[in-house]
């Protein structure tokens, strides 16, 4: 393919770039440019954080997940590209001397393009912008501390570069209905939104995806509406993306989403990609599930709606045709009544043990709608029927959700492995009811007695 | 002389640049992404290797498909066990206590997962891992042999390196059964993996005989000494490089199969060599903290006074080497008791060899014997700290000598005040927040040795009015370009700014090993040694010289500082380094100096740092998620040569106790015995998030005898008693004491 962009203010263009050579690689091996660090090539450390910037930002990106065709029409920033070309220091890297938030240095790297970036944008959100950063040594105080500190300071002028237009690449659709024609066509091809997956099998599953299809330019993919009816997100909007779109309507999803994967990891990953490539531990299925999503399926000019849990037919097989692509993922304008639970044992960057979400609508005390959905309970993302049919039509009540958490039993039979037990999986599925049931009661926290 | 008055202990004075909160002065380099790390390296010619790794835990390797990965066009040379060339020593001896049996492609035989068994050599890093991937190795499968059921038993002669398997002293079982109140404790610890965030790493050129190596390395010159023996050559043939270490945290101490692999493939294909693991190669031929199983048993009188203690501690190492978890013997230097007990005994299980890990020993076993200990509180019904207090060791347990400094005390009470440990109700499960979250309070007692390694230094006075200090110091993130230059400094009486200080390198003289917490202390005590006989040089030029105002002086003496020599009874009288140079028309003048100890306080008394530690820990009622909200924690480890630098340390050792408590565990499959977490994903390190309000107090402590700068060392004390001081507010908060780490949401379920 041929590229064309932006690195560290300088323009690039390669052609015959290969589809699946990461940036992280190119970098240290084609371009010499080593202060990006190599820490786990899969997204989950953040060593080699990078600054990509188009017109509608800047972002993170893991540089080791993120294939070179994906830098078209983009300018990148790597470490070397954040201080002044005279060797002036950007206030994050002065601050991280000051604040003494390099200790063996390996990650730092990473951590400054983050922190610049954070810096760029504005955001004030220090811990969760630097979430998808690990470091071994500091603990990360003085990390937090240093990025504090430069935060009023002025963003300097070099790091903002010149718009930068993308070569054509046929591979590479510019809208949805390119895409169309040109998947029906090529049926066999990979598809590449975010990479975040898809970047795995490349770099740890070493697998041959030729030839793959790059979504990135098909705008009207990443588009979300919001009307009085329904909430609509195009399969390539990123979780970002998403999480700021529903913050204010179902906070409980977007708090879930703050802790799914990293800045990094969400800034390149795509509803669409998480709903498709059908993990039964992805966090997203269940929330959707729960809203009652609709997913949007095309192929060439066809195009066919089934309700989000028909999607998921067994352990890593989806409901999706050759040459058929999810389009969009929709749902219906609600009363937020939804509540969220990403259980695990590590706070951040965590695959759920236990994801559970709760939709249950209550009429003159009576559940009138019930809809449950769990990630990390079954092979799929599945809703808990047996629990919902025990509670609609019944008074809310706790008398009701005791009955109804005997229901969990027939739902699922989740399998022990080395993030919890099937006893602890199931344990917590009863105990998610519960505290669904107290907090809609307004009892803060806990199903135990609390004292104030 | 300079500004080292001897104290009458023998603990010298030093000067202005130590003890300051110097930023680290490399950090320019670090942020703006110029500090080079092995891997950066990229000579002329560069060839790429990759290794595959063993798919089984335990057999044969009957074929490679060597022909099709060398059909690759980009594929250079594949070395298996059939064409590897022979090395100068084997690579299943063990030449010094600090060398591990290896895996050098020396047999078809497989002894863990995840070992080499063969080297791609290519024009790309990609071609490589391609070609490695072509091999599609075939196995004679036995069955894998894991966990402590599964291995094999047997008695190690030692543990640790060169440590005693077994210690007692007084009648324990006496002591044990006439006890008021007796309580056991069993916990098990996981292996462990040190994932320092740079995979290990080494670029190879041979030029004729002689070998460059560019590979992060806590040992310099013990390493150039090892690679030449490998490889028949004389030490001084290595050049060995490794100006930055990414965090080594004892795992980049010692040699490795990999790094010996390179340098075989650098001398086979005649071109320089990389090799670089990928962070799932880190979970095998790299070490890790082996697993144990301990027991504990104590008794008490009825006004809490512990009567017999005993620590019983299992560890695991692999089927082929011994690297046995000291565990047991964390309880021989804490607790006075009249009687103590620790054994230790082994089981060889398909992993690769343990190895030292961030305080090897030490962590594990303080993470059992702070839960006895709480434990033992409980039964008599006394506040942890109360009775910690009452079991207060004044002179060391085991050996009966007085310590060279403690200051536990004083590191209790500065931390318990800061914690607001006085409000802790004695019962658990007393308290909640605001939010309903169960809270709890806990604490452990934190202990590290101060050994010492040999070490020497040179310093060099130039007529410019600078100084040029040497030695081979290993910075792995600790601070070594910053601390040792401070000393270094006040070694020959200049401000920091105008040393230049050379490190990291085979270049320089040997620094010893940074490990055991004992760099600062050895290679500081060098450099400081080498300045002043450097500085004693110039002042016998001065004194013998009629022409300087300090002649004559040698009898009263003479002060450096800044530079210049004073006459210690006269201050008017001063001359420039520079000065006494140029008359003497000499361009500089140079001196060596050796860390050490004196051999007969190490046969008198017993040395330690010492720590207290304290944790809050909030769990949800219903569904166990543990969160550590606070630690804070006290320590006094002799002289502070670099306050930020020694915080940071502490704190960064504090949260690895957090990631011992409730995060780390490296978990093999039963059946085929490979890792199943070998990914930062899987294996959980702390994240941002879980990293609670964590402080670090340094307590001052004067320590006469330990060696004459005073220091201790920082490195490792933090992780002890962070680790048990969690587990111990778990028990607060919930009742429940837990039997292993790290602590499952699932643990927690009645």
């Amino acid at each position: 393919m041929n590229i064309t962009f932006l690195l560290n203010g300088e323009t690039v263009e390669l052609a015959d770039a290969d589809a699946t050579t990461t940036l992280l690689d190119w970098l240290r091996e084609e371009r010499g440019l080593k202060g990006t660090k190599e820490g786990c090539n899969e997204g989950d450390c953040g060593a080699c954080t990078v600054m990509v910037s188009d017109e509608n930002g800047s972002r993170a990106l893991n540089a080791c997940i993120l294939f070179l065709p994906q830098l078209n029409g983009k300018s990148l920033r790597t470490v070397e590209g954040i201080a002044a070309p005279d060797g002036r220091l950007h206030p994050v890297q002065q601050a991280m001397i000051d604040d003494h938030g390099s200790q063996c240095g390996f990650c730092t790297p990473g951590f400054i393009v983050s922190m610049a970036t954070a810096h760029r944008n504005g955001a004030r959100d220090f811990d969760d912008q630097l979430a998808g950063n690990l470091c071994r040594c500091t603990g990360y105080a003085p990390i937090i501390r240093a990025t504090r500190s430069a935060a009023d300071q002025p963003v300097p002028d070099w790091i903002t570069d010149a718009p930068v237009t993308a070569t054509a690449n046929r591979f590479m659709p510019d809208s949805s209905d390119a895409l169309a024609k040109l998947y029906e066509a090529n049926p066999d091809a990979t598809l590449v939104a975010g990479a975040t997956d898809v970047g795995l099998w490349v770099t740890k599953g070493l697998r041959d995806i030729d030839p793959v299809i790059f979504l990135a330019g098909c705008s009207d993919l990443k588009q979300v509406s919001i009307d009085d009816e329904t909430l609509r997100f195009g399969a390539m909007a990123d979780m970002n993306t998403v999480r700021a779109a529903i913050a204010d309507l179902h906070p409980s999803y977007a708090e879930m989403i703050r802790r799914y994967g990293s800045v990094q990891v969400r800034n390149a990953a795509t509803i669409g990609g998480n709903i498709a490539n059908g993990s039964p531990i992805g966090d997203n299925p269940p929330a959707l599930i729960a809203l009652g999503a609709t997913l949007h399926l095309r192929k060439g000019d066809q195009r066919r709606d089934l309700p989000l849990e028909a999607f998921f037919l067994d352990y890593g097989k989806q409901d999706r045709r050759p040459g058929e692509f999810v389009e969009a993922v929709s749902f219906s304008r609600q009363t937020d009544r939804l509540k969220c639970y990403k259980i695990s044992k590590r706070f951040d960057q965590d695959i759920s043990a236990v994801c559970g979400c709760f939709n249950i609508t209550v009429a003159d005390g009576v559940v009138s709608e019930a809809r449950i959905a769990f990630g990390g309970m079954a092979g799929i993302p599945k809703r808990a029927t047996s629990v919902e049919n025990a509670l609609i039509g019944k008074p809310w009540s706790d008398d009701t959700v005791d009955t109804a958490r005997a229901g969990f039993d027939e739902d699922f039979a989740p399998l022990s492995d080395m993030r919890a037990s099937a006893t602890y999986r199931l344990e917590t599925a009863r105990a998610l009811l519960s505290r669904y049931f107290a907090e809609d009661r307004g009892v803060a926290g806990s199903v135990l007695e609390v004292q104030p | 002389m300079p500004d080292t008055l001897q104290t009458p202990a023998g603990h010298v004075r030093l000067g202005s640049n130590s003890g300051q909160p110097m930023t680290r002065r490399d950090g320019i380099a670090k942020v703006t992404g110029t500090a080079t790390y092995a891997a950066d390296n990229r000579p002329d010619r560069l060839a790429h290797a990759v290794f595959a790794s063993a798919g089984i835990a335990r057999g044969r390797v009957v074929s490679l498909n060597v022909e099709a990965a060398k059909s690759h066009p980009e594929v250079i040379e594949v070395i298996t066990p059939d064409n590897r060339p022979a090395l100068h020593l084997d690579p299943d001896g063990k030449s010094h206590p600090f060398s591990w049996r290896i895996e050098a492609l020396q047999d078809n035989t497989v002894r863990y997962a995840g070992q080499p068994i063969a080297l791609v050599v290519a024009e790309t890093l990609e071609a490589a891992t391609e070609g490695a991937r072509l091999l599609a190795p075939e196995y004679d499968t036995d069955p894998a042999r894991i966990g402590f059921e599964n291995g094999e038993a047997y008695d190690p002669p030692a543990v640790g390196i060169g440590g005693n398997p077994s210690f007692s002293k007084g009648d324990f079982d006496t002591g044990f059964s006439n006890s008021e109140h007796r309580i056991g404790a069993s916990v098990d610890t996981p292996a462990q993996y040190h994932n320092a965030m740079e995979p290990h790493a080494i670029v190879a050129e041979w030029s004729g005989d002689h070998l460059t190596i560019d590979t992060p390395n806590q040992a310099i010159h013990l390493a150039r000494g090892a690679f030449a023996g490998y490889f028949g050559i004389p030490p001084e043939n290595v050049t060995l490089r490794s100006p930055f270490i990414g965090g080594g945290f004892g795992s980049k101490a010692i040699l490795v199969g990999p790094q010996i692999l390179a340098i075989m493939a650098a001398r086979m294909v005649d071109r320089p060599v990389k090799l670089v693991l990928r962070r799932d190669q880190m979970f095998g031929p790299v070490q890790h903290r082996g697993a144990t199983r301990q027991k504990l048993r104590i008794g008490t009188d009825g006004n809490g006074l512990i009567k017999a203690l005993e620590h019983e501690a299992t560890a695991s190492t692999s089927s082929f080497d011994d690297f046995i978890e000291g565990a047991g013997n964390a309880s021989l230097n804490m607790y006075a008791s009249p009687a103590i007990v620790a054994r230790h005994s082994a089981v060889r299980v398909d992993t690769g060899t343990p190895g030292p890990m961030r305080a090897p020993g030490e962590a594990s076993g303080s993470a059992a014997l702070e839960i006895a200990i709480d434990k033992a509180a409980e039964a008599v019904g006394m506040d942890p700290l109360e009775f910690r207090l009452r079991n207060y060791a004044e002179t060391d347990p085991a050996s009966g000598k007085p310590f060279s400094a403690k200051s536990l005390r004083e590191c209790y009470e500065l931390a318990a005040q800061k914690f607001g440990w006085s409000d802790r109700p004695l019962a658990p499960g007393q308290m909640r927040d605001e939010n309903g979250m169960l809270v709890g309070w806990g604490m452990g007692s934190a202990l590290f040795p101060a050994p010492m390694f040999a070490a020497q230094a040179r310093a060099t006075l130039r007529r410019d009015g600078t100084a040029l200090v040497e030695t081979s110091g290993a910075d792995m993130g600790q601070g070594a370009w910053t601390a040792l230059a401070q000393i270094a400094a006040d070694g020959v009486g200049l401000p920091v700014d105008r040393i230049e200080f050379m490190s990291g390198t085979t270049d320089q003289p040997d620094a010893g090993v940074a490990g055991g917490s004992g760099h600062t202390a050895s290679a500081g005590g060098a450099l400081f040694e080498a300045g002043s006989n450097a500085v004693q040089k110039l002042a016998d030029l001065a004194t013998a010289d009629p022409e300087s105002p300090l002649f004559g002086a040698g009898n009263t003496g003479v002060e450096a500082r800044e530079g210049r020599l004073f006459r210690a009874d006269d201050e008017s009288r001063s001359e420039s380094y520079a000065d006494i140079l140029e008359r003497a028309g000499l361009e500089r003048i140079d001196a060596m100096g050796s860390g050490g100890r004196d051999p007969a306080n190490t046969e008198a008394r017993a040395m330690f740092s010492h720590g207290a530690v304290f944790a809050e820990v909030k769990i949800d009622p219903d569904l166990f998620q543990i969160r550590v909200s606070r630690l804070i924690g006290a320590f006094a480890a002799g002289r502070i040569i670099n306050p930020h630098l020694a915080k940071s340390q502490l704190t960064g050792g504090m949260i690895w106790g957090i990631g011992f408590a409730l995060h780390e565990e490296g978990i093999h499959d039963l059946r085929s015995g490979r890792p199943l977490n070998a990914d930062l994903a899987g294996y959980h390190v702390p994240v941002n998030a879980d990293a609670p309000h964590v402080e670090a107090l340094l307590v001052d402590e004067d320590d006469p005898y330990v060696n004459a700068l005073g220091i201790k060392g920082v490195g490792e004390i933090g992780i002890t008693g962070s680790v048990g001081a969690i587990a111990n507010a778990v028990w607060h908060a919930t009742g429940k004491r837990i039997s292993s780490y790290p602590i499952h949401i699932d643990a927690l379920l009645s």
